[in-house]
């Protein structure tokens, strides 16, 4: 060949020197990247390191300000999505678009279905080309493509997504974050899946926060931070420690504060809680001071116990005892007694995406700023400024909308506009899901501070290492039962993983 | 002292922040106000008639019934609703408050109480409205256009011709003035800033925008948002209903026609100031200059001489032109 200069023909797609700004603000500076055939390409950085930007770019959903884009050996300056869709690129996002009430084939075909002799859609041809999709994958055994969407699991889902990208003849595929919304056993079948199709020469960017995925996962790794690229490594010549210090300029030791609390008082007394559904006979106590953990699999009922201690779901028997009395029956008394939930899904319960970071923050703490009946936009500001400040959040603009924020700084304004009101006991579900290893230290770092100030709180997270990290007690849930309390000196990953699936423990040599 | 003058400073700076910010998160503001602007000197300049002081009390009046309507269908759009009932309900009270006049021989003692009464009977429906929208959860558009067809047959059944015996002492509602300003634009000002002040300053008005923005997050956040809810129904209601009386003092008569069609113009008004149709964010300010808009526009086109025909088919593409520019960005 040697006819393209600005691109090796071993390399399926090449960014050169993409910039791009935002009202003055450079999202990417100067970022390099290339994919090569049969590689799965690994995209780390923290959030607002330009992951998302760089992504937009390739699928052309933004246009570089500056910088090349080389694919098959042609040189673009721009694409658009149609464009990019033509050129082979596809892209699967934590969010679906999938119809659910359509089939799996329906789906996948949406856009372009096989036409028959009448020029009717070919439902049978379209079946048969699922399937043969299907088989590629080796999904072929737990999908089948006449089943509604809505049936699937979101694993199953998100191989929907995959094979829609595949229909349209994908040999780029980006895959964002996409074990966030996975339940861990659903995540091999995806491992598997992005490896059949490494195989057959497709090339895979694959963005996500948990690092050891990569290095089970990719060939290679490339390190955004603040809009540039850092590094491109092979897989094999880095490890862990040095990404994360590569990402945020800070070594792994320092991601959870020393323990230095003392717990006291008993705050929260839970005995025989039984919760319609999933939930059965659940006890233990929280003190003053204290960070008790609840690790459990997918499903195992943490979140419907951290629900029902602020008075959602229905309790079907046993007893709450919240500072000595009965514990409140709604999330607007429980927050008025000082016993704040912060919700997994901060997209869903946690913001109020189109209002600004001041009204978010505020929102659950305007009696505070309440004079003979009037809110004071002084008392206002002032609580305002000291979040932004307490809790680390950039930009530190209180009037941008929380859309625009990252998924670490939207956590930390859910955080922090709890945390204003004062609590007296918080129960963080999931605290640090979706979010870059710089947001989940500083969150660490609140959750200590308010255990040094008295404050109780539950930690309930599919994490081990940050319960592990973070915990003085640990309750371990395994299918709607409490199966074990751990103190401290009994923390080990074995011993919770044991309990979290209900194995029995193996008998002592 | 010097720490006192540093906090009044930034205080200061924390207003001007926030007023920079509203022009910034709500665009159509700036947008509606500069069309006013452009369509008010043009008309300034090619008609005499528009720049009179007469032409100009007579604009800011006839905004004030759309106005107090428009008000009210603000809180309720911001919650994320809407109410198609004020219409109706503003026509009830005017049918019910004429006939009472009528029967009691036009007595001049009665006119406060029936306003108390005709103010009453909009909380009673706002209630009504509230309480349906908070307990059947279902969509409340469709709620209050039912509301509106039920009083529709109710006020077909007072009466089908108009009502007279309204008191002239009552007229006085529309007609007095200061100089050369009507006392009631007076009034009209200052409810506009009691109800702007509602919407910034008072935990409650805050409340619209949070159910409106994601109900199930306005509970999370400890808001009480059935509460919310039903209040913002008993505003849009008692706001149609003040703008039923107002309508009687305008016209003398009980008219079983009166206020036809304001529950789709206080929808337009509302949606051209930029509230979003799906809650939770905008301004009272782009209310005022909706509002003001669609009246200076009926002015402008009533000087043309246009056809109020055409004033119609020219409405709805201003509305269509609207509702384009406004649309969200985020449909990809």
């Amino acid at each position: 060949m040697g006819t393209e200069p600005s691109s090796s023909p071993q390399t399926l797609l090449s960014l050169k020197h993409i910039s791009k700004t935002f009202g003055g603000i450079h999202a990417l500076a100067d970022v390099s990247f290339d994919l090569r055939p049969s590689e799965v390409h690994a995209l780390v950085g923290e959030n607002g390191a330009g992951k998302s930007t760089l992504i937009k770019i390739i699928t052309g959903a933004y246009t570089a300000d500056r910088g090349t884009i080389t694919l098959s050996g042609v040189e673009y300056d721009r694409l658009s999505p149609e464009l990019a869709r033509r050129l082979g690129i596809g892209a699967v996002y934590q969010e679906f678009n999938l119809l659910p009430e359509l089939s799996v084939a329906e789906n996948i075909y949406l856009k372009s279905p096989p036409i028959g002799r009448l020029g009717l859609i070919d439902a049978r041809a379209r079946a048969q080309n699922v399937l043969r999709l299907l088989e590629r994958l080796g999904a072929q055994t737990h999908i089948a493509p006449d089943q509604p969407v809505k049936y699937l699991t979101v694993g199953e889902q998100q191989i929907v997504e995959i094979t829609k990208a595949l229909a349209t003849n994908a040999h780029i595929l980006i895959l964002d974050e996409p074990s966030a919304v996975l339940p861990s056993r659903d995540l091999d079948r995806l491992f598997n899946v992005i490896r059949a199709l490494r195989a057959e020469g497709h090339g895979i960017i694959y963005i996500s926060h948990r690092l050891n995925e990569i290095f089970e996962l990719a060939d290679r790794v490339t390190v955004l931070k603040d809009g540039q690229t850092i590094t491109t490594k092979a897989v094999a010549e880095t490890n862990n420690a040095e990404l994360v210090r590569l990402m945020v300029g800070r070594s792994l030791t320092d991601l959870y504060p020393p323990k230095d609390n003392q717990p006291g008082q008993v705050l929260l007394d839970v005995s025989g809680l039984c919760v319609e559904g999933n939930v059965f006979d659940i006890g233990f106590q929280v003190r003053e001071g204290e960070v008790v953990g609840m690790a459990g699999l997918g499903g195992s009922g943490r979140t419907t116990v951290c629900r029902s201690l602020v008075g959602l779901g229905k309790i079907q028997s046993g007893q709450i005892t919240y500072r000595g009395r009965p514990a409140p029956g709604n999330p607007a008394s429980a927050a008025r007694a000082g016993l704040v939930l912060i919700p997994e899904d901060r997209k869903a319960f946690g913001l109020i995406l189109n209002q600004s970071m001041r009204f978010n923050l505020t929102l659950p703490n305007l009696l505070q700023f309440q004079q003979t009946g009037w809110l004071r936009p002084g008392l206002e500001q002032q609580a305002v400024d000291r979040a932004i400040a307490d809790n680390q959040i950039r930009p530190s603009d209180p009037e941008l909308g929380t859309e625009n924020l990252s998924g670490g700084n939207q956590q930390k304004v859910v955080v922090g506009k709890w945390l204003l009101s004062g609590p007296k006991l918080v129960v963080f579900d999931e605290p640090t899901r979706g979010i870059d290893v710089g947001a989940k230290a500083e969150i660490y770092a609140r959750i200590r501070d308010l255990t040094l100030r008295g404050v109780g709180v539950i930690m309930a997270s599919s994490e081990l290492p940050e319960l592990l990290g973070m915990c003085d007690r640990m309750l371990v849930f395994h299918e709607g039962r409490l199966t074990g309390e751990l103190a401290r000196p009994d923390f080990s990953e074995e011993a919770i993983m044991r309990l979290a699936t209900g194995t029995e423990p193996a008998p002592a040599p | 002292m010097g720490i006192t003058l540093q906090k009044s400073e930034r205080w200061g700076s924390a207003r001007l922040g926030q007023a920079v910010a509203l022009l910034r998160n709500n665009p159509s503001i700036v947008l509606i106000y500069g069309i006013i602007i452009v369509i008010c000197v043009v008309a300034a300049i090619f008609n005499e008639d528009f720049r009179t002081a007469s032409n100009v009390a007579n604009i800011l009046r006839q905004s004030i019934v759309i106005g107090l309507i428009a008000i009210g269908q603000s809180m309720v759009v911001l919650t994320g609703g809407a109410d198609m009932s004020v219409a109706m309900v503003a026509r009830t009270v005017g049918l019910v408050v004429a006939t009472i006049f009528l029967a009691a021989n036009s007595s001049n003692g009665l006119i406060v109480p029936l306003v108390i009464l005709g103010a009453g009977i909009g909380i009673v429906l706002g209630c009504f409205n509230g309480l349906l929208v908070t307990q059947t959860h279902a969509n409340p558009f469709i709620i209050t256009f039912g509301v509106a067809n039920i009083l529709r047959g109710v006020n077909l059944a007072i009466s089908s011709t108009p009502i007279r015996g309204v008191p002239d002492a009552y007229l006085s509602i529309y007609d007095a003035k200061i100089g050369l300003v009507p006392v009631n634009v007076i009034v009209m000002a200052l409810v506009w800033l009691g109800a702007w002040i509602f919407t910034t300053r008072v935990l409650a008005g805050r409340a619209l925008f949070a159910v409106g923005g994601s109900e199930r997050v306005a509970r999370l956040t400890a808001l009480r948002v059935n509460w919310t809810l039903l209040s913002a129904f008993v505003i849009s209601a008692t706001f149609a209903a003040l703008a039923g009386l107002f309508l009687l003092s305008r016209t003398g008569v009980g008219d079983p026609n009166a206020a036809d069609g304001m529950d789709f113009q206080s929808i337009v008004a509302v949606a051209l100031g930029g509230i979003s149709l799906y809650g939770g964010k905008g301004s009272l300010l782009g209310t005022l200059g909706g509002v003001l808009l669609l009246v200076i526009l009926s002015n402008v086109f009533n000087a043309l001489q246009v056809d109020i025909y055409y004033q119609q088919l020219l409405l709805g593409l201003v509305v269509l032109i609207a509702v384009a520019a406004y649309k969200s960005p985020r449909t990809a």
